[in-house]
């Protein structure tokens, strides 16, 4: 084996090992890594439906196309003490087994503040929501084309005339 | 090595605001100089890791994670320590003390210092604040007035570069300034409700150290205009911001006279009986513990004010058994700081033909004191400076969701005029506000841990009340709605304006320090930072701190000169 074939092999090898977790997952793991937080792939899942839900697809991207759930459970897992992620956790629970309308229905009651709902239903739609509101403003996509970020604005107009009416 | 390889003529401790300006001054009159800094490198451009990096850079949108804020609860209240620049600062870990009462003690331990992260804000002394004291009875005299400072203001303002109008104000001296960031709509509206509603009441665009329109001089620092970009506490990529990395360390390296040692905590002065003076400084390296001596002709002090205080408390002797030039025991004590525990917000329904484009890096308005200016008129001693600015953002209403969020989130309608102040109040120092060594416990560097002990008093509540009353009549002057008084309170130190310990006076009796920022009692050391100040008034002291460092080592030079240190 000459040598250049012998490095690209060892390439090949360290490719396929850097994707050999996901390859094996079935039930398995949320697909980014997490410290505390247990979650599994239907969770992951749930929660991106949710996600997009909230935010949804229109003729722009929405939660789906920017991975905000995936957000959601990176501040969740490295920003909120172990109660509020159990809570978090519980309150998804409420979620589990839901899809399309009755998912949709169950959201808009979280959302509206529904009397009698649990409280730990209340507290996973306050994160879930507000996490991805902010994953969603802070993201490049919107960053960069709807509500445009600029790291050097080089200006300063204190009397910028804004349309009335 | 010997010793004569460890001499250099001027010893500076610090690299921040006041001993990147100690350095500047020492090596361009041709002393070879030693800057010993405690922290870790950090060169202008090369480390600024974040400068250049967007919002969704950061892991957590800039947030600060459980962990950290746990780990960290003192310097996690600092409104600039979150993901972005967080390496500047010290995590409480890394450098205990003692809390006798609670203070927030925020540092920055690197070369530079906090002159990376400070608010930038530069306004002038009158002699309305350096009267104070002998005119309100409090503290000693200030062996100082305007006059003694007003060129050296010029001088540093001319180098650092200061934003600012000539407002024409006594209580607020002019200086030589770039031009203006302009106020906006609702800022110069406000000024105008206060001139006409109010007698000596005014809000003028903030003096900052910033490059509106650089000049020459600052071009030669490598220095380009201010971007407007408000990123400030990363480490500015072009320089637009006055900071000891960007201007005053690579000037002085540029005369070849400098020698800066990172990672080199200075554990005491040393005091020579024989000669009378201090001979030079003991250093522990930080990583490896080891000590080295270093020995000069002229010592500043410039630590920043807590740990100047530490450094002399700490440089005992046969003849200083207090710590030295402490004769008149006064050394840690009448520590002072501003009043920062008070904001209010409210809005305006006007003025929505206009809005805001870009950035401003000053902050907006600024309302120099107007209490007890002129004579004593209230049942508090002095007064508060305040800070005033205005803004408006799109108005979205997030209570939906689904497509009905998503438009909200985007939409460009904008809510009205949102204006906010905040207090920050002169306090009177105490010989009750100390900070004093503790007897046993030391840090990892074998240094005595500090204990502090500074609180509020009567007078602060009541100026504060007075602020939150002034404010709500003047914002319901000029018709603004849903005013919002906030006297949540924050302990002191978290307004980072920590100053005294080592103050100036006449009388050594009752002083640390002469007009010259001199010890009394040891003339060849010199403190020329916070722990110098006799008061605190209310502006932002880091420009003060400048005047009287270039002050200082022109005296210090001029001295040597003349074979008298």
């Amino acid at each position: 084996m000459n040598r250049r074939l012998a490095i690209k092999q060892v390439l090949i090898f360290a490719g396929a090992m850097a994707l050999l977790p996901s390859c094996l997952r079935e039930e398995g793991k949320v697909s980014i890594q997490l410290q505390h937080l247990d979650i599994s792939a239907t969770q992951e899942k749930l929660l991106e439906e949710i996600a997009e839900l909230i935010i949804p697809k229109t003729n722009t991207p929405g939660a789906k196309d920017l991975k905000l759930h995936l957000f959601v459970l990176k501040m969740l897992d490295d920003c909120y003490d172990k109660k509020e992620q159990e809570s978090f956790l519980k309150g998804l629970q409420a979620f589990e087994g839901l899809a399309g309308a009755e998912l949709k229905e169950k959201l808009i009651e979280a959302n509206s503040g529904k009397p009698g709902l649990a409280k730990e239903v209340g507290d996973f739609y306050a994160i879930m929501k507000s996490r991805t509101i902010g994953g969603y403003l802070n993201s490049k996509y919107v960053m960069s084309n709807l509500v445009i970020w600029e790291l050097v604005p080089g200006r300063y107009n204190g009397y910028f005339p804004v349309k009335t009416a | 090595m010997s010793k004569k390889q460890h001499t250099y003529d001027a010893i500076v401790i610090g690299s921040g605001i006041s001993g990147g300006w100690a350095a500047k001054e020492f090596t361009e009159k041709g002393l070879k100089t030693l800057v010993l800094e405690r922290g870790r490198d950090v060169k202008h451009l090369i480390d600024y890791p974040t400068t250049n990096k967007y919002p969704y850079e950061f892991e957590h949108r800039g947030e600060l994670t459980l962990a950290i804020r746990k780990e960290n609860p003192v310097v996690s209240k600092c409104y600039a320590f979150r993901e972005d620049a967080m390496h500047f600062f010290v995590k409480d870990k890394e450098h205990p003390y003692v809390q006798e009462k609670p203070f927030d003690w925020i540092r920055g331990y690197q070369v530079g210092g906090k002159s990376l992260l400070w608010a930038r804000q530069t306004q002038r002394w009158s002699d309305f604040d350096f009267e104070g004291p002998l005119r309100d009875d409090f503290a000693v005299d200030w062996p100082i007035r305007h006059k003694d400072l007003d060129s050296w203001y010029s001088y540093v303002e001319q180098f650092a570069g200061i934003s600012g109008n000539k407002d024409g104000l006594a209580e607020l001296p002019d200086g030589d300034f770039l031009p203006a960031f302009p106020l906006n709509a609702v800022e110069d509206y406000f000024k105008k409700t206060l001139k006409e509603k109010y007698t000596g009441r005014h809000v003028i665009s903030s003096r900052c150290a910033h490059l509106s329109q650089p000049r020459q001089v600052h071009f030669d620092q490598g220095r380009g205009k201010c971007q407007n970009r408000n990123l400030c506490q990363r480490g500015c990529p072009f320089g637009g911001y006055f900071s000891s990395n960007a201007s005053t360390l690579p000037w002085a390296a540029k005369t070849g006279n400098l020698t800066l040692k990172p990672f080199s905590v200075v554990e005491s002065v040393i005091y020579d009986e024989k000669l009378g003076k201090a001979s030079g400084v003991r250093v522990v390296d930080t990583n490896t513990k080891e000590v080295t001596e270093y020995f000069a002709k002229v010592i500043f002090v410039n630590a920043a004010a807590i740990n100047t205080n530490l450094i002399l408390l700490n440089s005992t002797s046969s003849r200083f058994p207090n710590g030295l030039g402490n004769d008149s025991g006064v050394l840690g004590k009448y520590v002072a700081f501003h009043n920062y525990s008070a904001r209010i917000s409210a809005e305006y329904e006007g003025l929505k033909e206009f809005t805001t484009d870009g950035r401003n890096p000053s902050d907006g308005g600024y309302i120099p004191r107007f209490r007890n200016l002129l004579k004593q008129e209230t049942d508090f001693k002095r007064g508060y400076a305040a800070g005033f600015s205005a803004y408006r953002s799109p108005e979205r209403d997030t209570s939906g969701m689904g497509t009905d969020l998503k438009s909200q989130l985007l939409n460009k309608h904008l809510g009205p005029w949102q204006v906010g102040s905040h207090m920050m109040g002169e306090t009177i120092p105490k010989k009750s506000n100390y900070v004093k060594l503790d007897k046993d416990q030391k840090d990892q560097w074998g240094i005595p841990l500090l204990r502090i002990s500074v609180d509020y008093d009567d007078n602060d509540a009541k100026m504060k009340k007075d602020y939150l009353e002034q404010m709500t009549e003047m914002f319901t002057e000029a018709g603004f709605k849903n005013i919002k008084p906030n006297d949540g309170g924050q302990a002191p130190g978290l307004d980072i304006h920590e100053m005294g310990g080592a103050r100036m006076g006449h009388d050594p009796k009752t002083s640390v320090l002469n007009k010259w920022n001199q010890l009394h009692d040891c003339k060849n050391v010199f403190v020329t930072d916070g722990a110098c100040m006799t008061s605190t008034s209310t502006q932002n002291p880091s420009l003060t701190y400048m005047a009287l460092t270039a002050r200082a080592v022109d005296y210090a030079v001029q001295q040597m000169k003349k074979g008298e240190l």
